[in-house]
């Protein structure tokens, strides 16, 4: 090997694999081997430090006493010495009450971003704002009312709307002539065939009320508003709803509009956050 | 063309086309996987191309058809030419070749199909894992014989390193995959709750630190003295890491399992020795780097050896990398975010890939013996995966980090500040930085497929031999 081949100027090992392959006899460089060894000591100080060792029934606890439960909960204890100020306050505490206040109020509608977000968002959308077919929380359109208790009762029990199908009860013609009719409500005006068909023999009055605007006591849709449960507020859309019907279990087409039940998944303050947090995002009355 | 009287080399030949064809489709699942999560639409609602089941496609693909044919071809090239005698069995080795293929094929058509054992980077089903354990021996076995009749007095470092992938993976794999058969493409492991994830985390950890480390560490001690003719720095150096390595790295599994219900001394043993792999991991690096001295002018004009030489840079990164990632404290931050793709990423793409392209593009050149068909597609592929390799892990270590905080953070109320569901719509930016890093890394790929059959054509048109046209 000539010089340039071999900087270091050291021999080999005097062994040579195909052709031209050799090793030189180097030292491996200081530091590594300072490393090397300082590594291995470091592999002992760890296993004296933190429980490491296995023993026959047990196992060496380690100097400082580290587990990872005991770690998890300081960093869980340190978290809720911030939040008790205000959670020692709210059990028991109505979510009217929790609204009265101004400083609770703040801390409920921050604590319950997280829970809104991974319990409510998948359906009501980031911050409320709903998705299609699934209710809107922004505005202060309220199927089932919008003061706070009847908020309350939504996320504890759940709702589950109701609507008859029609397809049986009434021709296509009807329905087309009601949908019509529900369309120009929601727009202020009226279509005198779908009227008649409303007051009379389709019988919507009777949970939608003779002026359209709902019932919040069953939770039958204000339908004078042009804010629709069923997306998107098509002639179409409402032909649909009226011919199927939601919830009805005689109609397989017919549309879902369910709420679960979150009495018993979440504690009664999660739901009392829950409910001031949507109360506050706009549309509360 | 002599060397082809003397070794074995058309089925080395066969195995290095195949980890190239490998490499360009493995990744390119990569790609696709990758744009699904920055465009879920990409899933298309069907079952067979949704993320869960083309992700393990895109690991055994590159693990185990691109990795395993690399592997295949490189130790078999180089046994035979370090120990100066043809493979013990040529038609072993063609055996291998094939089965090794057919059970891609099979991993190709069952994974999508949604039949799996659920363990990663072992999903495939209970027959599959009998045929590589097959496979494995056949390769092993004709490897070991090799060796036995060499014609050398001494083992060459390479095979030691091959030599010793070859034992642990062989009990790993089988160890891992033990599991009870209740239909043809359904079984249970044999192991069960903190046990399983144990066993499933000593194989996943040792499936990098054996197959993709020892492995690879045995085509760097070949092919970087060879391709920079120069003799191998230090074989004392090479001897400690060896050792340190092979019984270090068996221990790192539980620190994939830290602050689980797997018992803290299982988490922190094994943290404790993957701290300890960083000097030992650094010995291979540093080996490969110091064998250049002398040679670094060689990297002007020399494509293949940047690939070497970048592939060391990268490997010294990351096993630097993953041992403080299996600290404690940054663990709790790191674990469950992209910061372990980047990880993974940084040595799969940096080294892994490079350390194997530079070889293969070096066995290209001598077992058709002839140039590339294009050296300046060579280095355009070079910079195509260096520029990828790096997009991808700088998306990854953000977007990684930026995670671990979000969903760590906590406002003046002492409550979380962010939901689930923003961290995810955060990610987004780094999503589709990382589909175009991978994308230009695939591209690479590409580049290097079209030079490499290129050259074969231009060798087998020229000279009228060595196209493997024979098998």
């Amino acid at each position: 090997m000539s010089d340039k081949s071999n900087p270091y100027k050291v021999p080999t090992t005097g062994h040579v694999w195909d052709d031209n392959l050799a090793e030189l006899l180097n030292e491996p460089p200081k530091w590594w081997m300072i490393g090397f060894w300082a590594s291995m000591a470091l592999v002992v100080i760890y296993w004296l430090v933190y429980p490491s060792i296995p023993l026959v029934n047990s196992h060496f606890k380690g100097l400082m006493g580290w587990t990872a439960i005991k770690e998890f909960k300081q960093d869980m204890q340190a978290i809720e010495e911030v939040r008790a100020k205000y959670e020692n306050r709210l059990p028991g505490m109505s979510a009217a009450a929790i609204l009265a206040d101004d400083e609770l109020t703040q801390y409920v509608t921050r604590s319950a971003k997280v829970l809104f977000g991974d319990n409510c968002a998948a359906c009501h959308g980031t911050g409320g704002a709903g998705n299609p077919n699934f209710p809107v929380l922004v505005d202060d359109d309220w199927l089932y009312g919008g003061k706070i208790e009847n908020i309350v009762q939504s996320i504890a029990n759940g709702r589950r709307g109701f609507m008859p199908a029609h397809a049986g009860k009434l021709s296509e013609q009807e329905i087309a002539d009601l949908a019509k009719h529900v369309k120009a409500m929601s727009e202020g005006g009226e279509y005198a065939p779908g009227k008649e068909l409303y007051a009379g023999k389709g019988a919507c009055f009777a949970c939608h009320g003779q002026d359209g605007k709902g019932m919040t006591a069953m939770g039958s849709a204000n339908l004078t508003d042009g804010i629709w449960r069923f997306s998107p507020g098509t002639e179409e859309a409402i032909a649909y709803t009226i011919a199927h019907g939601v919830n009805d279990s005689n109609d397989p087409k017919t549309r879902d509009a369910v709420m679960p039940k979150f009495a018993g998944k979440m504690s009664e303050t999660e739901i009392n956050k829950l409910a001031v947090y949507v109360y506050k995002l706009g549309g509360g009355q | 063309m002599e060397t082809t009287e003397k070794y074995h080399f058309d089925v080395v030949r066969w195995f290095t086309i195949m980890a190239v064809v490998y490499l360009v489709i493995g990744t390119l699942v990569g790609v696709i996987i990758a744009s699904q999560l920055a465009w879920p639409a990409l899933n298309f609602d069907i079952a067979e191309l949704t993320f869960g089941r083309l992700r393990p496609l895109h690991t055994n693909a590159v693990i185990f058809a691109f990795g395993g044919c690399a592997l295949m071809a490189t130790a078999f090239y180089t046994v035979q030419r370090t120990c100066g005698v043809p493979l013990w069995s040529n038609k072993l080795a063609w055996f291998t070749f094939f089965l090794w293929n057919f059970i891609i094929i099979c991993a190709v058509i069952t994974l999508p199909l949604g039949i799996t054992q659920g363990k990663e980077y072992a999903e495939l089903e209970w027959p599959f894992d009998i045929l590589i354990a097959v496979a494995w021996l056949a390769y092993s076995f004709n490897f070991a014989m090799t060796i036995a009749k060499r014609k050398t007095s001494h083992i060459y470092v390479s095979n030691w390193f091959f030599l010793g992938m070859m034992v642990m993976i062989t009990y790993l794999h089988v160890v891992n995959s033990l599991a009870i058969p209740v239909s043809l493409f359904n079984s249970y492991s044999i192991f069960s709750g903190v046990q399983d994830a144990m066993i499933q985390w000593w194989w996943g950890h040792n499936a990098v630190g054996y197959y993709l480390t020892a492995g690879f560490l045995g085509i760097m001690y070949y092919f970087v003295p060879k391709q920079a003719n120069r003799p191998v720095f230090s074989y004392r150096l090479s001897v400690i890491h060896f050792w340190a390595l092979m019984f270090g790295y068996v221990w790192l599994g539980a620190h994939h399992l830290q602050y689980t219900a797997l018992p803290d001394w299982t988490g922190s043993l094994g943290a404790a020795v993957s701290l300890a792999m960083i000097i030992p991991s650094w010995g291979g690096a540093v080996n490969g780097m110091m064998t250049l001295s002398g040679a670094w002018d060689k990297l002007r004009t020399d494509y293949v050896l940047r690939f070497l030489v970048m592939s060391l840079a990268f490997y010294a990164m990351s096993t630097f990398e993953g041992p403080v990632m299996s600290s404690k404290t940054v663990n709790a931050l790191s674990h469950y975010t992209d910061w372990g793709i980047g990880h993974v990423h940084s040595g799969a793409l940096g080294w892994v890939v490079m350390v194997a392209a530079g070889a293969l593009y070096h066995m290209i050149m001598k077992l058709w013996n002839t140039e590339m068909y294009s050296d300046k597609l060579v280095n355009l592929h070079f910079w195509m995966a260096t520029i990828g390799a790096v997009i991808y892990i700088v998306a990854m270590w953000v977007s990684g980090i930026m995670q671990g905080l979000m969903w760590r953070d906590y406002d003046e109320f002492g409550t979380l500040s962010y939901t689930f569901a923003e961290s995810v719509a955060a990610m987004h930016p780094y999503y589709v930085m990382r589909a175009v890093g991978g994308l230009i890394f695939w591209g690479g790929a590409a580049v290097m497929m079209y030079n490499m059959f290129m050259t074969i054509r231009m060798a087998s048109a020229t000279r009228g031999v060595g196209a493997p046209a024979r098998a």
